[in-house]
């Protein structure tokens, strides 16, 4: 994992809000004023699970991550590897449309 | 001006040979009949699936010429797994007005002729894009809720084992309920994995089935006492707590206000349970317990037909199974019948004054609450 990796996110101009994903408008206020910037890639999973009956396209077990940023940003990540216990440390990548993480133990 | 339920109409959740007209039609005509067939001037209809290339489409006009409602008006309503909470809401808002004198809500929803592929595809409509992009369904991020309730909380996947037990208990007494066995924790704690912690055993089934209600003005048995409806963001990652559904808490809050009452009057409680923990959150989110603390309700079976607050007694959707459109219904009809004393096998040790119906869309993005009482307030 590289603490200095980063990702692409959307702030808000019209209320601050910092979200992902990036596109569509501002999730709190609405609003389109909002700009792209970089930021830390590197969050911590809250909460995890290995779905046996994924969306269609998906193969099973697939696992699902959601995953705390820096600045409370929360996104939800298709998990390489195995299922992340809530608490460890996550990267997170854009692959085409899809966030994407891979999780190490915290300790 | 005052409404009131004047008859309930369901027929049995399952896998049944009817269609959508036919088991629309069967429980507006119970209801119809508990009513001796007096004039109806509105008929709303609830279906999540009633449209789109399932040759389903048009369930108001075929179900109105179907029950010669033709000098009738009507309209269809939907919000997804909400919508026959929202059907609910819609008839009484129009009676409100005067404009009407009685209504015929129906909700219903025939699934169990599609592939689990389909009826995952659809359900998952009330997701937002980015989530199924990903891989997402309902039971993923009903997981991902309970994965984070329980690391908040210390507790384990047991929360999730008790609460189904209880709603199969309860629906094991229910003559409509799509499952009619109780189940035991190690039956639900090995049922195979859906989307872990949840497994199969937690998860509401797909089914067919209807429920229909009489509304009329004036007050009854169960006289509408207050509505509350609440949003929150459809995505989970825009929502601040994902331990607690903050339009349950608006929901309630204007319900509570509305019928100028508190939860400490509230005797029966149905809520929707379209994961087996969500049963949890939704007592805590109705300000029956404090964050976390709903477990010991179920362990020390305060939720009981004979407990301090009976949840469920229908066995709510994890039990009743899970026809969507008419659920939200279903629930504020098992707390009609408990007020009118027409449970049956499922009533509730001493009979209510007054109950609180509760429903949700998709992951909890649009909740209603319903408060019926035996007296108008």
């Amino acid at each position: 994992m590289i603490a200095s990796a980063t990702l692409g996110l959307s702030l808000c101009r019209s209320c601050h809000t910092r979200f992902l994903p990036t596109d569509g408008p501002c999730p709190k206020c609405g609003s389109v004023d909002c700009v792209s910037y970089a930021g830390s890639a590197v969050g911590k999973v809250l909460a995890a699970t290995e779905l046996h009956y994924p969306a269609t396209g998906w193969q099973a077990p697939h696992r699902l991550a959601l995953i705390e940023l820096p600045d409370a940003v929360r996104v939800l990540a298709v998990v390489d590897g195995p299922t992340p216990a809530p608490g460890a440390l996550a990267e997170v990548r854009l692959d085409k449309d899809v966030y994407r993480a891979r999780s190490e133990p915290t300790r | 001006m005052t409404v009131h339920v004047a008859s309930v109409g369901m027929g049995r959740f399952g896998k049944r040979p009817e269609g959508l007209i036919d088991l629309s039609a069967e429980a507006a005509h119970l209801a119809l009949e508990g009513i001796g067939r007096k004039p109806i001037d509105l008929l709303v209809v609830g279906s999540m699936f009633a449209h789109g290339p399932h040759g389903r489409e048009s369930l108001l006009p075929r179900l109105a010429g179907r029950l010669g409602l033709e000098t009738a008006s009507g309209y269809r309503v939907d919000s997804s797994s909400g919508t026959g909470g929202m059907a609910f809401h819609a008839a009484v808002l129009a009676l409100e007005t005067g404009r009407f004198d009685r209504a015929l809500v129906v909700s219903a929803e025939k699934m169990t002729d599609r592939s689990t592929a389909e009826n995952t595809k659809d359900l998952s409509s009330s997701l937002h894009v980015s989530e199924v992009a990903s891989g997402a369904t309902m039971p993923a991020l009903a997981a991902i809720v309970t994965s984070r309730y329980m690391e908040r909380h210390g507790l384990t996947s047991r929360v999730c084992d008790v609460a189904t037990v209880h709603a199969r208990a309860m629906a094991a007494r229910n003559p409509n309920a799509h499952f009619q066995k109780p189940v035991t924790l190690e039956e639900v704690a090995n049922s195979r994995p859906v989307a872990l912690p949840l497994r199969l055993l937690h998860c509401s089934a797909i089914s067919d089935g209807a429920t229909a209600m009489v509304l009329e003005k004036g007050t009854g048995p169960a006289t509408v006492l207050g509505l509350g409806q609440g949003f929150d963001a459809l995505r989970i990652v825009d929502r601040e707590d994902l331990t607690s559904f903050a339009a349950t808490r608006i929901a309630a809050r204007r319900a509570y206000e509305s019928a100028h009452l508190t939860r400490k009057e509230i005797n029966v409680l149905e809520v929707h349970d379209a994961f087996s923990p969500f049963t949890l959150i939704h007592l805590e989110d109705l300000g029956f317990c404090g964050p976390g603390e709903a477990l010991e309700w179920f362990e020390k079976d305060w939720v009981g037909l004979n407990g301090r607050l009976p949840v469920n007694p229908s066995g709510g959707v994890v039990g009743r199974g899970h026809p969507v459109a008419a659920s939200g219904l279903a629930e504020v009809a098992e707390v009609a019948l408990q007020l009118r004393g027409e449970a049956g096998a499922h009533s509730i040790g001493t009979r209510p004054k007054i109950g609180l119906a509760q429903t949700i869309s998709g992951i909890a993005s649009h909740n209603l609450v319903t408060i019926l009482g035996r007296e108008a307030s």
